[in-house]
Formats: structure tokens, sequence, C-alpha cells
């Protein structure tokens, strides 16, 4: 009994520790450049969708405002991760639900509280017609707007073609960022 | 050396037509039809696959002998889930962009059917250098049905065809029909290229 397991355990070990130290390996060489792809993917998102700003060393990380944030937000389906501030606006890092997952947005305000863009850090979305969201034409419709806009779906932003979640997760998003910055300024 | 070479060629050959594993074996159809939306994703995501195929086979046919016939599968899964992750982190650091178009598919190769069966089917049962051949064969031949039917979906679907950011093919006053590039228009593509298939390999039997 004891010798059956013996043999079935230590093949399986040993494999699995070979594959360990292998992954491993493979994730050390790799970690830092993954973070670094991600820190400037997430800085140009952010330039992007406040282009005002031209170098990342304008945008501060605010702990503060993001606590702040944090507690008025309502929306389940949208979450909060960073707000950068800056002399030319404000951006908001945030996800909300697509169709396929979570989208991640960047999305600029000024400081009279219009949009000044919104782009997008990653998604998982449907190639060809979620992923289209990636078109920058869906996303300028965004620019302008402010509290006082209607920002429905067929009304005064068009949706993407076949992509209804995906629209509605970026519009979502957007509302999502304008209460915020109202409601902070507010304070 | 002669002999290894036809073994090689054997097994190499089989994966395209005799015995592709999409439209013969049918295996690994849920990514193939979800990913074949683009040419490029399917190039990405063929590479990926063969990386894959040809190192799980490679190995678990190196330590086949060692293998326990009961714990088999619980250790081809280790030995596929690590290559597919180390692929996974490659593409992350390396190609962002791809990265994230394929998304999910990539951690899904680990449940792809193809690469499973192949460990179990051949490389459990067979030499290493078949089992580099089969898993090479196997994977191309993969590869070569997500290219064209990446090439038959994106052009209709989208009216263009649009390789490295770069328009190869573009079709104008052309009112793409969207469904190509929708779920059904991957059923209808992949069923009519198996049924063309299918007659051909009937007309040369005679």
């Amino acid at each position: 009994m004891i010798e059956k397991i013996r043999k079935l355990v230590v093949p399986l070990t040993i494999v699995c520790i070979v594959a360990a130290l292998g992954l491993g390996f493979t994730y050390g060489v790799t970690r830092e450049r993954i973070s670094k792809q991600e820190k400037e993917k997430e800085a140009e998102a952010c330039m992007e969708a406040l282009p005002q700003v031209k170098t990342p060393r304008e945008l501060k990380e605010s702990k503060d405002l993001l606590n702040k944030a944090k507690k008025v937000i309502s929306d389940s389906k949208v979450e909060i991760e960073k707000v950068f501030t800056s002399k030319k606006g404000i951006v908001f890092v945030l996800r909300s639900r697509g169709y396929g997952g979570m989208i991640s947005l960047a999305i600029g305000i000024s400081l009279i509280g219009e949009i000044t863009g919104v782009s997008v850090i990653s998604h998982n979305e449907t190639p060809g017609l979620g992923a289209n969201l990636e078109n920058p034409k869906f996303r300028k419709q965004f620019i302008g707007k402010d509290k006082r806009s209607k920002l429905q779906l067929g009304k005064d932003i068009q949706a993407l073609t076949g992509a209804t979640f995906t629209s509605n997760g970026v519009v979502r998003g957007v509302k999502a960022a304008l209460k915020i910055f109202d409601l902070i300024k507010g304070k | 050396m002669r002999a290894k070479i036809s073994i090689f060629w054997v097994e190499f050959k089989k994966g395209f037509i005799e015995q592709n594993p999409l439209f013969k074996l049918l295996v690994g159809l849920c990514s193939a039809l979800a990913v074949s939306t683009k040419v490029e994703n399917g190039i990405f995501m063929g590479i990926a696959v063969i990386f894959v195929l040809v190192f799980s086979n490679a190995i678990i046919a190196l330590i086949r002998e060692k293998i326990p016939y009961d714990v088999r599968i619980p250790i081809f899964i280790v030995v596929i889930a690590s290559f597919v992750t180390i692929v996974d982190l490659t593409l992350k650091a390396y190609f962002q962009p791809v990265y994230e178009r394929l998304g999910v598919w990539i951690p899904l190769i680990v449940v792809n059917c193809i690469i499973l069966a192949r460990a179990e089917g051949f490389a459990y049962k067979n030499p290493v250098l078949g089992s580099i051949a089969d898993g090479f064969g196997m994977g191309l031949g993969y590869t070569v049905v997500l290219l064209v039917m990446g090439v038959i979906r994106e052009l209709l679907g989208t009216g263009k065809i649009v390789l490295f950011e770069k328009t190869i093919i573009s079709l104008s006053h052309f009112n793409p029909p969207l469904i190509f590039i929708m779920f059904p228009g991957a059923f209808i593509t992949f069923g009519c290229l198996m049924a063309l298939l299918n007659r051909y390999e009937a007309r040369k039997k005679g």
C-alpha cells in the first residue's frame, strides 16, 4: 500500500518541483518588464485621457482622493483604482464591467468638469466587436460631455456595432467618473 | 539517420490533412473558432500552440517510462500548464498588444484538447523525436486552419485584412456582413471548410 503510494507521489512531486523551478525562473526574468510595461501603458493612457498633460511627471497619484472616491461610488459594476491629479484636471483609472470581463479605463476630466478623453488600458472584449472600443472614433464621442449630459446609447452616444455590453461598460465608467468628480469637487 | 528523418516526416505531415486536429480529430475547436477573427491572431495563437505542443510532447516522451499510469494525467497537466504559463508571461512581457488581443485564450491553451490528446495519445507511447515531429505537425495543422479561417472571416467580416498594422487587402464598395466575425460566422466558415475538405478527399478516393 505504502509502496504504491510512494510510486505515485514521488514522480508527481519531482515533476511539480521542476515545473515550479522553471516557472519561478521565467517569472523572475519577465517580472520587471511586465510591471514596467504596465506602468508605461497606464501613464500613456492617462496622458491620452488628459491631453493637456505632456509628461507623466505632471500627474500625481492621490490616495486621499481615491479613498473619497471609493466612498461615493455606488455602482457595483465599477471599481475605481487610481486617481491622478494635475493642474489641468483629474484622471480616474477605473474598471467597468464589459462583456468579457472588466474594462480598464483612464478617464480625464478638466477642471471645469468636462471629459477631456477616455482611453483604454486593458480589456478582454470580443475581437472584431467589443474590441473596437480601441477605435478612437467611439471614445471621442465622450469628449466635452459633463454631468448634465445624458450619456445614453442611441441618443448622444453611438454604441459600437454588435457590442452593446461593451459600450455600456464604457458609458458606465464615464458616468461614474463624472459623478465622483462632482462629489469630490463639492467638498 | 535516413530512417530518423523519415519517421520525423511521417509524424510531422499527418497533422496537416490526414489527422488535422481541427478538421479530422475535431479537438481544440473552442479556441480556433474564437480567435480566428483576425489573421494576425491566428499567427500568434498558432505559434503559442506549436511551442506548447512541441515542448510538452518532448518532455512527456522523454520521461514517459518514469510516469506511473495512475498519475499520468496530473503530470501531463503540470507539464502543459508550465509551458503555457511560460508563453503567457513571455507574451505579456515582450508582445503586450498581442497578449491583450488573445486575452484569455492563451491561458486556456492549458485545457486545449489538442495538447492533452497528443500527450496522452502519442507522446506517452512514442519516442522523443517522433513526439516532437507530431507536436510540430499538429501545431502547424492547427495554425494553417486558423490562418485560412482568419483570412475568410476577417476579409468577409471587416472588408479588409490588416497585418501588423498594415492593410494587406481591402475590398472597396463592399458592405461587410458582420456575422463573419461573430460566433455564427465561425461555425459557418468552419463547417463549409470541413465540407470542402471531405468532398476533396472523397473525390480523391474515387
